[in-house]
């Protein structure tokens, strides 16, 4: 499975458009800007119906129509960030796809969907019973926690991927490196 | 005279901008930047400018609650003046709106404060010498001051105030902390 990723991530990383975008200075750092400075907007919202729910943020607004509302503006937030951060991968393909922080992101953002996914169905079935209350129902407030949880480590990981504590080429443990999907006697990167 | 009284928040902020822009064109700007050299010195000297320079791992964990507080500050901006602009939360009242998300927006502010406090003491003589944290630190200051003497006031008072005027400060806040989000992502490529 790692050499097929490595393999991949190799021949992403021969197209013209890859170095291109990797080696110019300011289309790089845009986009860089674009998906961190895009945090406000989807982060920013999913902030806001989460503490919402767990009764910390805008008490006297009806909880339903904070995440009906925010909803929007927060899955536009969420576009931008996947599109930079898929150019981002396509910028650097093999280092990316070997990092340690990058794959445990990539579950992450996985559990981050599935959360998010119960999260709606519950509040289809919670109806709007609740929806004055500062705090809403446990199932509720369980899923909002988790996701402010799941995002605060999305972050995190991001944040970590600028490091090259685990990179293939610093020696990392076999354990290690095994996780970060290091190929033996691969190209070093 | 009655004018002066009439108006007075306003010229109190003409005479706050003749005076930035008199210390920006003068000397004194650079006589400042010169006597702020021995506090960035200290601040890499004290326990936070140690840790921040030795442990990289804490580093990037302060870099993350940075991120998470400009995301959560961010949010309250961006509702609060979403609602000004008429684009979201639209059927709740307006001054509620813009009061509760005062205070997330103070407790963001407060968490970006301390701890970009904690970063700027890891790299204190590096962010003194870059012209950007410079930048960041008055697109900050403005953004506090304006949402204290202009965007508050304004909102307490409005139905006074006219849709349009609502409007322009709603998009001179964005802008401003768009400025302050940006600047201080580009002082990570500077440098």
């Amino acid at each position: 499975m790692n050499a097929l990723i490595y393999d991949f991530a190799r021949w992403l990383d021969t197209h013209a458009w890859s170095t291109g975008l990797h080696e110019s200075y300011y289309m790089y750092n845009w986009i860089e800007s674009t998906h961190v400075l895009a945090l406000m907007l989807s982060l920013g919202m999913l902030f806001l119906i989460d503490l919402r729910m767990l009764g910390l943020a805008l008490p006297q607004v009806p909880a339903t129509t904070i995440a009906q509302r925010l909803n929007v503006p927060m899955l536009a937030g969420f576009s931008v960030m996947i599109i930079t951060g898929l150019l981002l991968f396509y910028a650097i393909p093999v280092r990316t796809s070997q990092s340690l922080w990058f794959r445990i992101k990539v579950v992450l953002l996985v559990a981050a969907a599935l959360n998010a996914w119960l999260f709606h169905r519950r509040l289809r079935a919670a109806g709007g019973g609740w929806d004055a209350a500062p705090r809403a129902p446990l199932p509720l407030r369980v899923g909002a926690a988790l996701s402010l949880l799941f995002w605060a480590l999305i972050v995190m990981c991001g944040r970590f991927i600028a490091y090259d504590w685990f990179d293939c080429n610093a020696d990392p443990a076999p354990l290690i490196g095994a996780l970060a999907g290091c190929v033996p006697g691969q190209e070093q990167f | 005279m009655s004018v002066l009284v009439a108006y007075k928040r306003t010229c109190l902020l003409l005479l706050v901008m003749a005076l930035g822009i008199a210390f920006a064109v003068t000397d004194l700007r650079v006589a400042t930047w010169h006597a702020l050299l021995p506090l960035f010195e200290w601040m890499e000297t004290t326990p936070m400018g140690v840790v921040g320079k030795t442990w990289g791992a804490v580093f990037a964990l302060v870099q993350t609650v940075h991120l998470l507080a400009m995301a959560l500050l961010g949010g309250a901006v961006l509702a609060a003046d979403g609602r000004l602009l008429g684009l979201v939360l639209t059927d709740q009242p307006l001054q509620q709106v813009q009061a509760q998300c005062h205070r997330v927006w103070l407790l963001g502010l407060l968490l970006v404060v301390a701890s970009g406090l904690f970063m700027a003491c890891g790299v204190a003589l590096k962010v003194y010498y870059l012209e950007v944290f410079w930048f960041k630190m008055l697109a900050l200051t403005a953004g506090v001051l304006f949402q204290w003497f202009v965007r508050r006031p304004l909102v307490d008072h409005y139905g006074a105030v006219s849709q349009g005027s609502l409007r322009l400060v709603a998009v001179a806040s964005l802008v401003i902390w768009f400025s302050v989000a940006a600047t201080g992502r580009w002082i990570g490529f500077s440098g």
